[in-house]
């Protein structure tokens, strides 16, 4: 019966779809009549209007007077819910540069913050906690549609990886955005434990700090830099007459309100240890402190229990081989049937760190980790693994607000707020949730249905993976034969390695060499763009497997390894033309 | 091993599941400060859960040949362990009522291994970025939950030092760690063992062997004389940073004590320095340095430093060519932490000896052997062996070399390195001698915690025992109990 009036749904939304116009956005006073309305903060009404004026919404009621002016949107049978607001985006914001070494050398060499030498643009390197994002953000309106038509109407938008990334802005998904549309700036300092590459032979091309340990000595200094400039700031505004005038530094500037203790760290960190040392930061500083992505947050309850602050949980699941204790799963050697068995409930425990978190007291959001087509899906699973689908709506809509310091404009569906608004077939959260018609501002944007399912692949509706734009035909097969040059992201900085491939239909055989020594091996795959391989190196005396899976796009490819108990690791590559 | 010893210790052969919840049930050892995180128990077993050792309150080790490192071998002995300390050795003692007894018959106790030079456990080796990286705390990286850890345990060894690896001439603060694999990461860190600090002479440092990219510079320093100038130019920054401090002090007391009206402002501290820091703790006698050396030349270099800069080199490890001035290490209170027998493998490893060991030993100098890897690790004993072949060592004096003298040169033979009442129970028990070939260690206990047993471990052949037992009683039969 449910699965019924599921393919009843898809089929008239398909019809629906087809008469709508792709991504019309229009002004104007609007009355949303005949709907369902979660209003997350003051519960649900069963059959309600929503009137919405200049951007804000003007009356929310079951009987509320439609407006002579309005244009009316008669939403019988549909569900209206506040926007999503994901606070782990990098929407239009350029990304700190690679590590140092190899292609990326150019823009390490340049000092912490200075200008290159080849160019006026300024290069970033992941030390500049002055960076204000909101002075440069560029979206696509692509990546900002996509982001819409998953129902997220703001996303909080910062860089990716450093450790001082900079401050962000809190955005709103119009299709034209820019600084005069960002609705808080700056919300937070964000940090993360990314150095600049180099290790062992530093030898010149790397930059302080390199490492895990020179990032967090790095960024002690600095609250200790910036503690002591306050200071110093401070007597001279008291006694500007025979006080040494301090220097002006933009860097340690930006990280004054931060040592006060006026605006929080968003500490990007997913692992047990991550959690603890960046916890052990805030609290050796009396830094307001937010984890960002938690995913192993389960792990580390007490610390956040004690912390007393927010948590922004990340639903982009971490795969085995990342998560801590995983060597010694893996050593235990397993028969096959109960290793599938550990790895279900392995994932179910992933799934479950919301609802642990939660159960343990810790107030938190949702957010999508960086990969938006599959938000909503996470959350299902998470939903699934025990956390109440109530708190989910709040975790994606009142807390994120909350956190961002915007409660009293977006988050839910009350008078006064922000029209941010999200209209369904179906629960947002539930199977069949088909997102209709988003509000951003007052301005209703069409949703574009997303691409159909591949017909390849049983099923399993990989929604993640081809992005925006692709599929209905057949996935083509990746061409991986000839030589690559591969630079893998390692934990001590850049290394390089040479795959040579022979392909054959869906499989391939080939060479890896690097300074690590050549190894042959067999039995590569391919899937549509993927592909993995594996063969067998010998690091410190130690023989392991690498495990390497990848996405294939032309003559580049991307994706990471794994090898074994040193972790896994990100990597780039080229074909050899 | 009989099943007695087993079920007792491990809570239910093995199984990691059941050991979890019996954890959350009994709660944790006494002598490991229990850690909140454990406490809150995870709500379901994860498969990713590494095993963590119930606590025994009480324990005995009977009729086993203990040898204590301190006072010679005792045959047929006992040494009874409670609240994770050893509170009694010797022959014909009384094994206390209610004790978990772990017959000893025919097995080989020695004190739990250390390991005086280890870069095992940790994220991140070397910030090779800069050649002093003082700031930088191997503790930050420290992580709980590799399998080389296990590996470790099954090899004996107990505890060890978390260096900082020898890519600059002045690394990061060291940490001293006891492997309670399967603990969160704070609770491995060995309470109460003194500070430290990797220094690096040499080769390594100098980084002569490192290909530098077209159009960058080459990192300072280039030679040896570069790298006594590195040293002595941090120390010296590091001494007017001690002066400074010292003036704010005197000045911060003056200032307080000063009730006129034209005291004026507070005076002003230094700017604080992660990286001068631990150079002055290092002046001030505060921190162990661990020195990094392979040539006579450089240890006397470093000696001579030292002593212009009012500070002691605690040890030199590596330190091959210490045969060539072990009077002068004797002299200066310096200890040595070398390899067994590995040379040669870099033009500054090349005047060694593998009787350094036992010259250094004869000569008085506090000497250990250390691994350096997370493989040798596992058989330091076989490396404390060599002492004897080479150089004729004391059965005594090489077992020494892994439990004893390292624990002094650590600043914790307080708490561990010998079978001593009242020192923490870290034992490893063996099958037969530790320095036969074929010995293998059947069981390691940290604070009386048994961390590895052989019969429980993830062995192949436990893992196909379990397979065997898991087969229908009616398969069973009808092959004719052939398993």
């Amino acid at each position: 019966m449910q699965r019924a009036w599921s393919r009843a749904a898809t089929l008239c939304a398909a019809l629906i779809v087809a008469f709508a116009s792709p991504a019309s956005a229009q002004e104007g006073t609007w009355a949303l009549t005949n709907a369902r309305i979660e209003t997350v903060t003051h519960g649900v009404i069963e059959r309600g209007t929503i009137v919405i004026r200049d951007g804000l919404i003007v009356a929310v009621a079951a009987d509320a007077a439609v407006p002579a002016d309005a244009r009316v949107v008669d939403l019988t049978g549909r569900t209206v819910f506040p926007g999503i607001i994901d606070l782990t985006s990098s929407l239009g914001v350029a990304d700190a540069a690679p590590p140092a070494g190899g292609r990326g050398a150019a823009a390490a060499a340049a000092p912490a913050g200075g200008p290159s030498a080849q160019s006026t643009e300024r290069r970033f390197v992941g030390l500049e906690p002055e960076r204000l994002v909101a002075d440069e953000l560029k979206p696509t309106e692509a990546d900002i549609s996509a982001a819409r038509g998953v129902g997220i109407t703001a996303v909080l938008t910062a860089p990716s990886r450093g450790a001082f990334r900079g401050r962000s802005a809190l955005v709103p998904l119009r299709d034209s955005v820019g600084a005069r549309e960002v609705i808080r700036s700056p919300v937070a300092l964000h940090m993360g434990y990314q150095g600049t590459g180099g290790g062992f032979g530093g030898g010149g091309r790397a930059q302080y700090p390199g490492t895990l340990l020179g990032v967090i000595a790095y960024e002690r200094q600095h609250f200790y830099d910036a503690r002591r400039q306050a200071m110093l700031e401070d007597r001279y505004k008291i006694s500007p007459r025979g006080t040494p005038r301090p220097p002006n530094d933009e860097a340690l500037d930006a990280l004054i309100p931060v040592v006060k203790g006026e605006m929080p760290v968003f500490f990007a960190a997913g692992n047990e240890n991550e959690i603890r040392r960046a916890l052990g930061i805030a609290h050796e500083f009396g830094i307001q402190m937010d984890i960002v992505g938690a995913t192993e947050g389960f792990r580390a309850l007490d610390a956040l229990q004690a912390a007393k602050r927010p948590v922004i949980v990340s639903v982009d699941y971490p795969r085995a081989p990342d998560v801590t204790g995983w060597a010694y799963r893996s050593a235990q050697r397993l028969p096959p049937n109960d290793s599938a068995r550990a790895d279900s409930i392995g994932a179910a425990q992933l799934q479950g760190n919301a609802a642990a978190l939660m159960r343990a007291g810790v107030k938190f959001a949702l957010a999508s980790g960086g990969r938006t087509a599959d938000f909503l899906p996470n959350v299902r699973k998470a939903i699934a693994a025990g956390l109440p689908r109530d708190s989910a709506l709040a975790d994606l809509t009142i807390r994120p607000a909350e956190i961002a310091g915007v409660a009293e404009q977006l988050g839910s569906i009350e008078t006064g707020k922000a029209a941010d608004l999200v209209i369904t077939d179906g629960d947002l959260l539930g199977d069949s949730a088909k997102v209709k018609m988003v509000f951003v501002d007052g301005i209703r944007y069409a949703v574009e249905p997303p691409p159909p399912p591949q017909a390849a692949g049983g099923g399993r509706g990989r929604f993640g993976r081809g992005g925006p734009g692709r599929g209905g035909a057949a996935p083509e097969m990746a061409q991986v034969a000839g030589t690559w040059d591969l630079t893998v992201q390692g934990s001590e900085g850049p290394t390089e390695a040479t795959a040579t491939l022979t392909q054959n239909g869906a499989t391939f055989s080939g060479n890896m060499n690097s300074h690590l020594g050549s190894s042959d091996f067999t039995g590569g795959t391919i899937d549509g763009r993927h592909v993995t391989w594996s063969h067998s190196l010998v690091i410190n005396g130690q023989s392991m497997t690498a495990s390497w899976s990848g996405d294939i796009d032309g003559t580049h490819i991307s994706g990471t390894v794994a090898a074994g108990e040193m972790g896994s690791f990100p990597f780039t590559g080229e074909k050899k033309p | 091993m009989k099943a007695g010893p087993r079920d007792c210790l491990t809570a239910g052969g093995g199984n990691i599941t059941t050991v979890l919840a019996l954890v959350a049930l009994v709660g944790l050892g006494q002598a490991v400060k229990p850690s909140s995180s454990l406490a809150q128990a995870a709500p379901a077993p994860s498969p990713f859960a590494m095993p963590v050792p119930a606590a025994a309150h009480l324990l005995a080790i009977t009729n086993a040949t203990i040898m204590t490192a301190s006072h010679g071998t005792i045959q047929r002995g006992t040494v009874i362990i409670r609240d994770g300390r050893i509170a009694e050795v010797g022959q014909n003692l009384q094994v206390p009522a209610g004790a978990q007894v772990i017959d000893g018959t025919g097995k080989y106790v020695i004190p739990g291994i250390i390991d005086a030079h280890s870069h095992t456990a940790i994220e991140a080796v070397n910030e090779g970025t800069k050649s002093v990286t003082a700031e930088v705390r191997i503790e930050d990286a420290l992580r709980q939950d590799p399998i080389s850890l296990y590996r470790e345990l099954a090899g004996g060894v107990t505890s060890a030092l978390v260096l900082h690896g020898s890519a600059n001439t002045i690394g990061g603060q060291s940490i001293t760690i006891k492997l309670r694999y399967g603990l969160p990461v704070d609770s491995m860190i060995f309470q109460g063992a003194p500070p430290g600090i990797k220094f690096a002479l040499g080769e390594n440092v100098r980084q002569t062997n490192v290909t530098v990219p077209a159009g960058q510079q080459r990192r300072f320093p280039y030679t040896r004389m570069g790298v006594e100038e590195t040293l002595r130019d941090a120390f010296t920054r590091a001494s007017e940073y001690r002066a400074k401090w010292t003036q704010y002090r005197a000045d911060s007391t003056a200032w307080t004590h000063n009730r006129a009206r034209t005291r004026g402002l507070e005076p002003l501290p230094p700017a604080r320095d992660l990286e001068l820091d631990p150079l002055v703790e290092v002046m001030e006698g505060k921190r162990q340095v661990h020195a990094h050396s392979y040539r006579s030349d450089e240890i006397l270099m470093l000696m001579g430093v030292a002593h212009d800069f009012g500070f002691h080199v605690n040890d030199f490890t590596h330190v091959l060519e210490g045969y060539r001035v072990a009077d002068e290490l004797l002299a200066s209170g310096s200890t040595a932490s070398t390899f067994a027998d590995m040379w040669a493998y870099k033009f500054e490893a090349y005047y060694a000896t593998p009787y350094n060991a036992a010259i250094l030993n004869e000569r008085g100098v506090v000497v250990s052997v250390n691994s350096d890897s997370d493989e040798r690790a596992r058989r330091l004993y076989q490396e404390a062996a060599k002492g004897i072949h080479y150089g004729g060592m004391s059965e005594d004096d090489a077992l020494k070399m892994i439990t004893l003298n390292p624990a002094r040169q650590l600043g914790i033979s307080e708490h561990t390195g010998s079978i001593d009442v009242g020192k923490d129970a870290d034992i490893a028990i063996f099958n037969g001698h530790p320095f036969a070939p074929s010995s293998r260690v059947e069981m390691t206990l940290i604070d009386g915690r048994v961390f590895f047993d052989r019969s429980t471990a993830p062995t192949l052949e436990y893992r196909m025992q379990q397979l065997r037992q898991r087969r229908p009683a009616a398969a069973r039969a009808a092959s004719g109990g052939v398993e």
